[in-house]
This record gives C-alpha cells, sequence and structure tokens, in this order.
C-alpha cells in the first residue's frame, strides 16, 4: 500500500510539474488581462504541434522542439489577443471568457483541418523505466518534470529580478497606477499574453512528449489548469505552481479510489471546493 | 511657469460637467496648492493634469508642451509625477520594487536615485524587502510620493497626501514637502488642511463647483477673513 502511493505521489509531482507551466500561463494572463483566458487549451495544442513538427520532421530534441511549441504557442497567443481580445478590452470578464473559448474552438478546428484526428506521437528514444526501491519513474517523465521545473526557475528570473517582470507585476497589481509611472501597459499587456499562451505551448510539448497529441490535447487538461489556478488564488504565480502539483497529485490518488477515467473529475471537484470555502484559494488576495 | 492650465472643460459621463472653466498656473519652484469644498472638481482637475481623463475642452501647457489628452505615462515621461489620494503604491511589490517602478522612465540613474531616495527616507530603507501593503497609512504615502521622486520630476502633483495620517505623520509630510521645494522641484497639491497647506504654499487656488472662486499669495488667503470664516473653518 505505502509504496502505490509513493509510486502515485511520485507520477503526481511529475505531472504536476507540467500542469503548473500551464497553470502560470493562465494564472498570469488572468492577473493582467482580468479574465479566464480559455483558449489556453487550444494554444497548448498549436505549441504541442508546433513541438511535434519540430521534433519529427526536423529531428529537433526535445528541449528544441519545447522551444519552438514556446514560440509558435506565444506567436499565436500575441495574435489571437490582437485581433480578437484587444477591441474587448473594456468588455466584461464573461464576454472575454466566451471570446476566449471561440479562440480555442478555432485553433483546434484548424489543426483537425491541417493534421486530422490522429493520434501522433513524438520521435523520442525509449527507454527502460529507472527502478529505484519500489519506485518505478520512467526516464521521459522525468525529464519532462525536469525541462518544466527549468521553464518555472526562468519565469521566476524574469519575475524578480528584471524590471519588465516587475513591471508585468506592477501591471497586475494595478494597470492604472502603471501607466502614471510611465509602462506601457498596452506592450505589456502583449507581453504577457506571449509569455502566458507560450507557457501553454510549453506544456502541451510536454503533454505530448509524455503521451501522444491531438486537436483536444489542452482540451482534455484545461480542467485540471483552471482547478490549479483557482486552488492557489487566481492571479497568484507561487499559488498556481502549489495547485498545480495539488492538483497533479490528488488526481494520481484518486486512481485508488475511483477508476482513472474518473481523474478528470478532480479537478471539478477542487473547483467547487474552493469555490464554496475559501473562493480566494490557497495564495490569493484580491476578492475578483 | 512649469504649468499653465487654462479654460479646463471636464467631465465623467457624455453629460456631467465637473469642471467649468478652470485656469491656474505653478511657477518653477513654487508650492500651490488647490483648496475647495468636497466634490468641487479639485481632484478631477488634477487628474485632467495628469493625463488620466481627456478634458473636452482647455489646455495644459507643461513645460511648454501641449498635454491635455496626452495619456498619463505620456506626460510621466515629460517629467510630471502624479500621486493619486488611494491606490498610489503597488501592494504586492517590496518597496523596493515600488521604488525601482517609480524610476521605469530613467534605468540610467535609477540606482543611484533609490539610494538617494532611501537615505532621505530612512524608514524605506529599513523595510525595503517588505510589501507596500504591509506599510500603514502615512508609511504608505511617504512611499508614494518617494516614487513619484524617484522619476526626478519638474512637477509634482499630490492630491490630498496627508488624507487619513496622524497630525504628526502630515506634519512630517509637509516638511518633506518643503525639503522637495528646496531641491527645485515644483508642487501642486489639493489639502483638506487647508490652513497647514497655506502655510508652506506660495499660492493657492480657491474651487468651488468647477470653477476658480479666488487665488493669490498664500498668506493673503489664509488671513482674509471672509475665506478664513468660509474655507478655513474660522
Ligand atoms: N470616476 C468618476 N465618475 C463619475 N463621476 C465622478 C468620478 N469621480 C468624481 N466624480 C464626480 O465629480 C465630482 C467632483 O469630484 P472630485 O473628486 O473632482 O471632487 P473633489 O473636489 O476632489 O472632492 P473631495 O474633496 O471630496 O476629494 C463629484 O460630484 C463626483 O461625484
Ligand atoms: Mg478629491
Amino acid at each position: 500500500m505505502i509504496e502505490t502511493i509513493l509510486q502515485l505521489a511520485a507520477n503526481g509531482i511529475m505531472s504536476g510539474a507540467v500542469l503548473a507551466v500551464a497553470a502560470i500561463g493562465f494564472t498570469m494572463m488572468f492577473a493582467v488581462l482580468r479574465f479566464p483566458n480559455f483558449s489556453l487549451a487550444g494554444h497548448m495544442a498549436g505549441g504541442a504541434y508546433a513541438g511535434w513538427i519540430a521534433n519529427t520532421m526536423f529531428g529537433l530534441p526535445l528541449p528544441l522542439a519545447l522551444l519552438c511549441g514556446f514560440l509558435v504557442a506565444g506567436g499565436i497567443g500575441v495574435a489571437s489577443d490582437f485581433i480578437v481580445l484587444r477591441p474587448l478590452r473594456r468588455a466584461a470578464p464573461i464576454t472575454l471568457a466566451i471570446a476566449s473559448v471561440a479562440i480555442s474552438l478555432f485553433i483546434e478546428n484548424a489543426l483537425r483541418f491541417g493534421f486530422g484526428n490522429d493520434l501522433r506521437s513524438f520521435d523520442l528514444p525509449l527507454a527502460r523505466d529507472w527502478v529505484i526501491g519500489w519506485l518505478r519513474l520512467g526516464p521521459q517523465q522525468v525529464q519532462n518534470a525536469g525541462l518544466a521545473i527549468v521553464a518555472m526557475l526562468i519565469l521566476f528570473v524574469i519575475f524578480t529580478f528584471t524590471q519588465t517582470g516587475r513591471a508585468m507585476r506592477a501591471t497586475a497589481d494595478n494597470a492604472g497606477l502603471a501607466a502614471v509611472k510611465g509602462i506601457d501597459t498596452e506592450k505589456i499587456t502583449r507581453l504577457v499574453s506571449f509569455l502566458g499562451m507560450g507557457l501553454a505551448g510549453a506544456a502541451g510539448v510536454l503533454l505530448g512528449a509524455d503521451t501522444s497529441i491531438e486537436p483536444l490535447l489542452g482540451l482534455k487538461v484545461i480542467l485540471s489548469v483552471f482547478a490549479a489556478a483557482v486552488l492557489g488564488g487566481l492571479g497568484s504565480i507561487p499559488g498556481a505552481v502549489l495547485g498545480a502539483f495539488a492538483i497533479g497529485i490528488v488526481e494520481e490518488a484518486s486512481q485508488i479510489v475511483v477508476p482513472a477515467t474518473y481523474k478528470g473529475a478532480v479537478g471539478f471537484v477542487a473547483i467547487l471546493l474552493v469555490l464554496s470555502f475559501r473562493p480566494s484559494g490557497f495564495l490569493g488576495r484580491r476578492q475578483t | 511657469m512649469v504649468l499653465i492650465v487654462r479654460d479646463l472643460v471636464a467631465g465623467y459621463g457624455a453629460a456631467d460637467e465637473i469642471l467649468k472653466g478652470v485656469s491656474l498656473s505653478v511657477g518653477a519652484g513654487e508650492i500651490v496648492s488647490i483648496i475647495g469644498p468636497n466634490g468641487a472638481g479639485k481632484s478631477t482637475c488634477l487628474k485632467v493634469i495628469a493625463g488620466l481623463l481627456a478634458p473636452r475642452r482647455g489646455s495644459v501647457t507643461f513645460k511648454g508642451h501641449e498635454i491635455a489628452g496626452l495619456p498619463a505615462r505620456r506626460t510621466a515621461a515629460l517629467g510630471l509625477a502624479y500621486v493619486a489620494q488611494e491606490n498610489n503604491v503597488f501592494p504586492s511589490l517590496s518597496i523596493q520594487e515600488n521604488l525601482a517602478i517609480g524610476g521605469y522612465l530613467n534605468p540610467s540613474t535609477r540606482r543611484r536615485r533609490s539610494d538617494e531616495i532611501m537615505g532621505q527616507f530612512p524608514l524605506l530603507r529599513e523595510r525595503r524587502r517588505d510589501a507596500a501593503r504591509a506599510l500603514s497609512g502615512g508609511q504608505r504615502q511617504t512611499l508614494a510620493v518617494a516614487m513619484a521622486l524617484m522619476s526626478e520630476p519638474a512637477l509634482l502633483v499630490l492630491d490630498e497626501p496627508s488624507a487619513g495620517l496622524s497630525p504628526v505623520a502630515a506634519e512630517t509630510l509637509f516638511e518633506t514637502i518643503v525639503a522637495i521645494k528646496a531641491a527645485g522641484v515644483s508642487v501642486l497639491m489639493i489639502e483638506q488642511n487647508a490652513l497647514d497647506a497655506l502655510a508652506i504654499s506660495d499660492r493657492a487656488y480657491i474651487l468651488v463647483l468647477g470653477q476658480n472662486r479666488q487665488d493669490g499669495p498664500a498668506a493673503d488667503l489664509a488671513n482674509d477673513p471672509e475665506i478664513r470664516t468660509i474655507f478655513l473653518g474660522g
């Protein structure tokens, strides 16, 4: 029993790390743009396909494929923001949320049009599981979690030590005051869309490298991503990381009591519980 | 004159006219106060000057540039530092980071300015790693003014800087404002504590119902019996 729990915890930490990358993207966009951008799902898939093309057609190794997924999804993010969301900047959050669902549908269908519905796999070296004591770890999952953690560290450095990172946090705190201090908040918004959707794309590549990719890859995990962000407190980056690990572990652990197909319900239950008992999440401060 | 405001007409909705033709000016190295009853349009006037609200008519000239209708970040880039009455610091950023954002437009002098300012306000140095939300009202107000000074402005525009402060904290803040003037920065401020404000001001304007009511040297206004009874509480 204890072995099973440890194994599930280890799996949960590894899937939580990947989830965290997407959840950071989700929560940082929420902090600045103040609405839940569900088009993250479509951008995850878009990034996954970009990474897959880089990997299978150009033979790039996973870290470089990850970078491609990041850049392409970030680019799509800036474009979709510019074309669809910018004209709606002053609209109510619900309007923006619905528009973001439409963006996601558009990207998913464009992918379906281009690549069909088939499951695709990355071209990665097969390796035998590592066995440490009772633990059995897939080298690919470990590498994915490592890449996710590297991405998070880079982001941490940007947010904490660069003036642009501070400007992003300042804009999230109070956009009007940021403008008074000379920050071009529209430019910051673009940058946040790029980084946020880029992270979604990177997470898409990592998910795809773990299993396989398809146009609905993002849609299948968006509830978990949203749950992680809500659990941590919408708008809080450390919160999103904590939330993602919590969701990842609980999703894995849930398999002890319910069949694996119910894993998806974990995010749903987590959202319900947070909204009922602590709407601001673990680390959230704002009530929105 | 650093700032010249002429016949400003402005409001928030399409129909409301909060400012009905306000004019004022601030000379180099002057402290100028705006006083008047609640709802007179004082804050609205400063928002127009800072670029947060576009006027319907009238002009705002800052250092020779016409700035009426320019967005806030552009007026900031010209050297105008505006401090709102509330929400004037970034609560989740540390004090050090708030100062860094205050100097956002002057990256080359930021580090030096930050050191100077923390020397001038030892409290900010002591608590530089704390989040701004942890500060008391007076400390927050000090930080807001310090952030404005980070940009080495030509004109500091303050909306009720002493609101909500204890008398001691307010006095410290007024001393700071006098020191800022001594360093060559012009100051335009709104004050509820009209007598205290007049005591440190060179000139003042009295605004009533969106219009100029009276203006002149601060000492004259402070001694005018009519003004004392109506606006200064005896
Ligand atoms: N954002 C806004 N939207 C609509 N009306 C506003 C807004 N801000 C202020 N007003 C209105 O404009 C009028 C003038 O407000 P303003 O804040 O300029 O007055 P004030 O002289 O600064 O008053 P106080 O001494 O209370 O600060 C008031 O009637 C107020 O209700
Ligand atoms: Mg006011």
